[in-house]
């Protein structure tokens, strides 16, 4: 039972992290706590649905289409609109991420109208048992993408040109920008690869969870746990909050009443907040 | 004994490995003008923000009127009646003059209650500094020498008895330089207040200082008159290196 | 000068003789406006004049609202003592959190505030025996004539109004609001000139608090029916937030115009654009950030702003769009 909650935990975790690394990398870089990510996990479910339902298109080869399109349309958004609140307050970058969110969840309304959406995979109910734990064929793909996902982030961030220069630009603004760095070409990049990254993360948890426009939400509420407890700026800290995060949950159903969990959860992130906010792992990088 | 009216015995600030001030001992008597100079990095700032409240200290105590400050909140030292100003101006934005001073009238040692009498009181100050007719403007909008003059005035607004100037003529042109020595001379012997200056202008520290004290890697190497310091071998050396210092002291 | 007081009493007037011209509909309809507006004034006492982005503000909205509910619902207790027992609670927690959050800085006190707030909501919705949790909990209503309740309710919405503005009036030029302005401006500096900042910084909570509770308290004994999600609603902060942009942080008319500017525009999309309501109100939050992040009072306001503006003059900077934020979050 405990093994299996584990287990369970670990295989949903990857696709905490995917979610928390695109958040953690926005709000690390440009200051920007990005509540419309919950949206952008939607949008790339809505889009993976879509292809499916129309299509036949299974969900993780939609992946790479979704991640297409949700960096460019973020990329936009930044480019032409974001660019120019990103230097704000947080009173104004906060509203108007709010401001966007509500705007994207009416629009998937719209579209795909209230009613919940699933994908029910043909090979859903394949799997391999070892002993008394079950891992489900989807889950473990889910697991694996996510953890390719996460492994071409790193890279991504640390050894290309662009990457250094994203760090570059979260370190210093100012001094980036001296040695020739396009920066706010840089946040658009930033952001559309968060939006890539949640996308994808949508895509990944369209087979096994129904879809309805207002999962944003609490979405964002558990990228922001796992931005917190693994620290703005790290990518390793995302991938363990990621997994941290699954795990308490799992395991925590186990011994915790549901009704108590949020609140733990909530309680918990306060007490970082105030005690340790570089997170487990994070330095006090972006101050 | 008794008109010692700061003290500090032992003072050190560490950032991690870095020794920024080390084992420091002052003194400063009521009433007068002490200089604190040495070469860039000499812990001349730290050691003033360890005064002021803004830094804790690592090691060491600090006394004002023989009570003991160090470890004491900001907001309690500047009420006891300390003040300072900082090298890079902090005025309060989005506020004019007239507001940013008001508050040291408002929230200093004398805590005035009323807006408005804090207002009148802060006019007269202006005057001192030469800042009346400017204070509708907003502080955005001020020149160097005046956001300097406004630190200043800020910081008088409080009423302080220990004034502590922090590069206060950073910027300025000759002739500003010579009227701020005017002003901070006028502060001590009309006024009474004892002040305290950090400076990297020589002719002006020299000019005002009743006694200089150098500070060099946070450590103190010499104390003494402004003519004692300007013939000290370790003093001389310490900015303009030790051949150097020989010479001249082969010459004074 | 002149002007102004003359518009403000020819509104009064107005706003007295409202009830009594015009249909139910209009009449809630603008004390749903006053208690926007008086939320909206109580946030920015804490957010638009000292500078902290309270999130979580609707935690005193829903904390007065349960008080009053549970205590009139479950003890019976009549509303004024109610209405006492919530604005001494919302204080109470407002000083209690404040001790806890307010050393954080920017996001993460947004978000430290955003968090109490969900965890109170988790709390009182567990607490069923008491709060009948998720269920909502009914209050005992005013007796008489729904032309009686709603010009009564009208007339306490708008008398809180009218309280707000005046306390938040004298902030504006009393020594309180300049301690609360200064800690906004450069809280370092504020504290090196003798304003003890966390003092200070719950005072302004704990006003702001008390405004919010209270209006929660009148909300649930008007409606008579409230519950978790309603009440502790992220929503209503990012409307506040919304309407303190509008009409201009940290001033004092400024979150009445713009509670006024968003009700108006709120209800002309309402009425013709059920499905798009929540997009445009996104649009709307969205455009305002961007175009007007100064508000519309700072082109208004005090009579010489719109000749300044003219001159090219650079007037004191409202503080809405605030220095570009160099507050990255963390302990200071």
């Amino acid at each position: 039972m405990l093994l299996q909650a584990v287990i369970n935990g670990l295989l949903f975790g990857a696709v905490y992290s995917t979610i928390g690394i695109g958040f953690s990398l926005v709000w690390g870089v440009m200051n920007i706590i990005n509540v419309a990510h919950g949206s952008f996990i939607m949008i790339g479910a809505y889009l993976s649905f879509t292809l499916y339902a129309a299509y036949g298109v299974d969900p993780f080869l939609s992946i790479p289409i979704v991640m297409a399109v949700l960096f460019g349309v973020a990329y936009v958004i930044q480019k032409f609109v974001l660019n120019r609140v990103v230097r704000g307050s947080v009173f104004i970058t906060l509203t108007f991420t709010f401001g966007l969110q509500i705007l994207i969840a009416n629009v998937c309304l719209l579209i795909w109208s209230a009613d919940y959406r699933s994908i029910k995979l043909p090979y859903s109910s394949a799997g391999i048992q070892i002993g008394q734990v079950v891992l489900p064929a989807v889950r473990l793909g889910i697991f694996a993408v996510a953890l390719v996902l996460t492994g071409l982030f790193y890279l991504f961030i640390r050894r290309t040109k662009t990457g250094v220069a994203i760090n570059a630009t979260a370190l210093n603004f100012e001094g980036a920008k001296t040695v020739g760095i396009d920066v706010f070409n840089i946040y658009a990049i930033t952001f559309g690869v968060s939006a890539a990254l949640a996308g994808a993360a949508g895509a990944l948890i369209a087979p096994i969870m129904s879809i309805n426009p207002f999962l944003g939400g609490p979405l964002v509420g558990k990228a922001f746990v796992i931005a917190i407890l693994g620290g703005l700026g790290s990518t390793i800290g995302a991938l363990v909050g990621g997994m941290v995060l699954g795990l308490v949950e799992t395991v925590g159903t186990l011994f915790i009443p549901s009704s108590y969990q949020e609140l733990l959860g909530f309680s918990v992130l306060v007490l970082v907040l105030v005690f340790r906010p570089q997170g487990l792992l994070g330095k006090r990088f972006y101050e | 004994m008794s008109d010692i009216i700061l003290s500090g015995t032992g003072v050190t600030r560490t950032f991690g490995a870095l020794k920024a001030v080390w084992e420091v001992d002052f003194e400063v008597r009521k009433g007068e003008i002490l200089g604190v100079i040495g070469p860039n990095g000499a812990g001349k700032t730290t050691l003033l923000s360890m005064i002021n409240g803004t830094l804790a200290l690592t090691r060491g105590e600090i006394r004002f009127k023989d009570q003991v400050i160090s470890g004491l909140r900001p907001f309690r030292i500047a009420e006891l009646g300390v003040s300072r100003t900082f090298q890079i101006v902090k005025p309060f934005p989005g506020m004019t003059l007239l507001e940013n001073v008001a508050i040291g009238a408002l929230f200093g040692k004398d805590k005035i209650r009323d807006a408005r009498e804090a207002q009148d009181k802060t006019r007269s100050i202006l005057e001192t500094v030469n800042l009346s007719g400017r204070e509708n403007v907003a502080v955005e909008n001020l020149n160097i020498s005046e956001r300097k003059r406004l630190e200043l005035a800020r910081a008088l607004a409080m009423d302080p008895e220990l004034l502590l100037l922090d590069e206060v003529m950073a910027g300025l042109n000759t002739t500003e330089i010579d009227w701020i020595m005017g002003l901070i001379r006028r502060l001590n012997e009309k006024e009474g207040r004892t002040i305290l200056v950090i400076e990297h202008v020589m002719k002006a520290i020299m000019g005002i200082s009743h006694r200089i004290m150098v500070l060099h890697h946070g450590r103190k190497i010499a104390e003494g008159s402004p003519d004692e310091i300007s013939r000290d071998e370790s003093v001389i050396s310490a900015y303009l290196g030790e051949r150097y210092a020989k010479r001249r002291g082969g010459d004074a | 000068m002149k002007a102004k007081w003359i518009v403000l009493a020819v509104l009064f007037v107005l706003f007295v003789a409202a009830p009594f011209l015009l249909t139910g509909f209009w009449v809630r309809l603008i004390t749903f406006t006053f208690m926007f507006a008086v939320l909206a004034s109580a946030l920015n006492i804490i957010a638009g004049f000292t500078g902290y982005a309270a999130f979580g503000n609707m935690v005193f909205f829903g904390l007065g609202a349960y008080t009053t509910a549970v205590l009139m619902n479950k003890v019976g207790l009549p509303f004024p003592v109610a209405l006492a027992a919530s604005a001494g609670i919302a204080v109470v927690m407002s000083i209690l959190l404040g001790l806890l959050l307010l050393r954080l800085k920017g996001h993460y006190f947004a978000l430290g505030t955003l968090g109490a707030a969900e965890a109170m909501k988790y709390i009182v919705e567990n607490m069923t025996s008491v709060t009948n949790g998720g269920r909502g909990i009914t209050v005992p209503s005013m007796r008489g004539s729904p032309f009686m309740h709603n010009t009564i309710f009208y007339f306490i919405m708008f008398g809180l109004l009218i309280l707000i503005i005046v306390v938040v009036w004298q902030l504006s030029r009393n020594r309180l609001g300049y301690a609360f302005k200064a800690i906004r401006a450069n809280e370092e500096a504020a504290g090196v000139l003798g304003i003890d900042q966390t003092r200070y910084k719950i005072t302004a909570w704990a006003l702001s608090a008390l405004f919010t509770g209270i209006t929660g308290a009148v909300y649930a004994y008007w409606f008579s029916y409230i519950d978790p999600p309603t009440v502790f609603d992220v929503m209503w902060v990012v409307k506040m937030f919304v309407i303190i942009l509008i009409g201009g942080a940290g001033t004092v008319f400024g979150p009445v115009i713009g509670a006024f500017i968003l009700e108006t525009i709120s209800e002309l999309v309402w009425s013709r654009f059920i499905n798009l309501h929540l997009g445009i109100l996104g649009l709307i939050i969205m455009l305002v950030v961007l175009f007007m992040p100064r508000g519309i009072i700072s082109v208004v306001t005090q009579g010489k702003g719109l000749r300044d503006l003219l001159q090219g003059r650079r007037r004191p900077s409202s503080p809405a769009a605030g220095p570009p934020s160099s507050s990255n979050g963390g302990q200071s």
